[in-house]
């Protein structure tokens, strides 16, 4: 560990940017945004399963509030709902004397929750695409074997869904991780909001923002790698024997 | 035979489509080990009478009793529908269906499609459920495809699966929806085989077909549907060998 780090220190010395001190605020904005994009995905998932089964409910009660949450959170741009969720929470009467003002007051939770709003949107379009899409079929099979609806939910229409919905939501992951950069204009510093600082600090926007450019590029790599892998696995039954 | 009950039995199933009424007033009483054919030109009404006997589609009004149970309707603001969906399950796990198009599940294995309902419907267990499903794969002769997805098999293999998958369920009845008709010519015939050695073991068989050699050798009873009435019905030597319809002798008269 010693050795690296004088490695690094030897590499680093002729120049005046990339000090192990704005290494270190890279690495700090690294960890951010994977907690930010991680934890909005994980519960954006969580919230969109439920959302698109009653997307496509019978009762209008069920499905017209979840439709018009998904029209609203895929068609406004992100940056204006985090604004409205970041300074809007402010002027919530009497927010600042509770215990949630503790939260609130830091960029991070109201960033955690425009980001899971918007993403919880798209993933539940996604979803019920994909179980819009159930061979029709299939289903019928499942009913005349004896299933009932929860049964044929969980062991048919579900299954079947998700892997269908693979690709489109390796994709909305891409995207969330993209847009997380926004995150900067609140204060949070993310990835971008190191880059920016480094940027303000030197004045070196091509140093400053190609090199946080290359760490976006690489954790885009591991999650297409990821979710290539995981299309392997799963979709394996959607290839032809010769295959 | 007196005590044991009959394992399906319907009476004056109509059913309506809108305006239209697709099957007026159909009965039919199968006793074990009866093998009964529906024929009837398309747009006759055997599919659909064939699905009402498992309630995926519901007829409008009729009786239908599996293995002495009546099923229980209610009126509802669609029409009737069943008052007890409970009882319906369970009257669904007694008559297992062969479709056209095999309706296998494309996310699972020839041998996760077997196991799936015995496991979860009848509450097998999962070594039970395996064993079964590995003999009646065997049996279908598809001992060797256990592990391979559905869209990795021919379609007869698809359908033999699918014969398999129906017969894990150790059903009262058979229900076989057109099982020829989405198959290649050449595919035909290891699933007629398949269906043959059924009915010589003595499985109660409803079968929609338009396989005429079949409905002759195997049936105990052929139903000539037209227009969503019985046109004629009886044993197959009468039916198919010295029809009393004109309709019907021209409906057998061969076409080239």
């Amino acid at each position: 560990m010693e050795s690296l780090m004088n490695w690094l220190q030897a590499q680093l010395a002729d120049n005046s940017i990339f000090t192990l001190q704005t290494l270190s605020y890279y690495g700090d904005g690294l960890v951010t945004t994977i907690q930010l994009v991680f934890l909005s995905l994980i519960i954006g998932l969580v919230l969109a399963v439920p959302l698109a089964i009653g997307r496509g409910s019978r009762h209008a009660w069920v499905r017209l509030p979840i439709f018009f949450y998904c029209y609203v959170f895929r068609g406004t741009p992100l940056l204006v709902q985090l604004y409205l969720i970041y300074y809007g929470v402010v002027f919530v009467e009497g927010i600042q004397d509770t215990w949630l003002w503790v939260i609130l007051e830091k960029p991070f939770v109201p960033a955690l929750v425009a980001f899971t709003l918007n993403t919880g949107a798209y993933t539940t379009e996604i979803f019920r695409g994909a179980i819009k899409s159930t061979p029709k079929g299939e289903i019928e099979a499942a009913r005349a074997y004896g299933m009932s609806w929860s049964l044929m939910l969980r062991r048919i229409v579900l299954p079947s869904a998700f892997r269908r919905a693979l690709p489109a939501y390796g994709n909305e992951v891409i995207f969330m991780l993209h847009a997380s950069a926004i995150a900067s204009v609140v204060t949070i510093m993310d990835l971008t909001g190191a880059a920016r600082f480094v940027y303000a600090r030197f004045y070196a926007p091509f140093d400053a923002f190609l090199f946080v450019a290359a760490i976006y590029l690489c954790l885009t790599f591991t999650i297409i790698y990821f979710f290539r892998h995981l299309e392997k696995r799963l979709l394996a039954h959607l290839k032809p024997a010769s295959g | 035979m007196a005590d044991t009950p009959i394992p399906l039995e319907v009476r004056n199933i109509t059913k309506r489509f809108g305006d239209t009424e697709v099957l007026k007033g159909l009965s039919l009483k199968a006793h074990k080990g009866d093998v009964i054919t529906l024929i009837g030109a398309s747009g006759s009404g055997k599919s659909t009478f064939l699905r009402c006997m498992n309630l995926l589609e519901q007829p409008n009004e009729g009786e239908l009793i599996v293995h002495g149970e009546s099923i229980r309707f209610k009126e509802a603001k669609h029409g009737r529908e069943p008052a007890d969906w409970k009882q319906v399950v369970n009257m669904r796990a007694k008559l297992s269906m062969v479709f056209q198009s095999f309706n296998l599940w494309a996310h699972m294995t020839l041998l996760e499609n077997v196991i799936e309902a015995p496991i979860h419907v009848l509450g097998k267990s999962k070594r039970e459920a395996i064993d079964h499903a590995r003999e009646l794969l065997e049996r279908v002769g598809l001992g060797e495809r256990a592990d391979y997805y559905p869209a990795q098999l021919s379609g007869g293999q698809q359908q033999r699966g699918a014969i398999a998958r129906a017969l894990a369920m150790d059903p009262e009845v058979m229900l076989f929806d057109e099982p020829t008709s989405a198959l290649d010519p050449e595919l035909v015939g290891d699933v007629l085989k398949v269906m043959r050695d059924l009915a010589e073991e003595g499985r109660t068989m409803i079968v929609v077909t338009h396989e005429m050699a079949f409905a002759r050798d195997v049936s105990t009873q052929v139903i000539y549907l037209h227009q969503g009435q019985v046109e004629e019905a009886g044993p197959p030597d009468q039916v198919l060998g010295n029809p009393n319809s004109e309709r019907l002798k021209q409906f057998l008269a061969p076409k080239h």
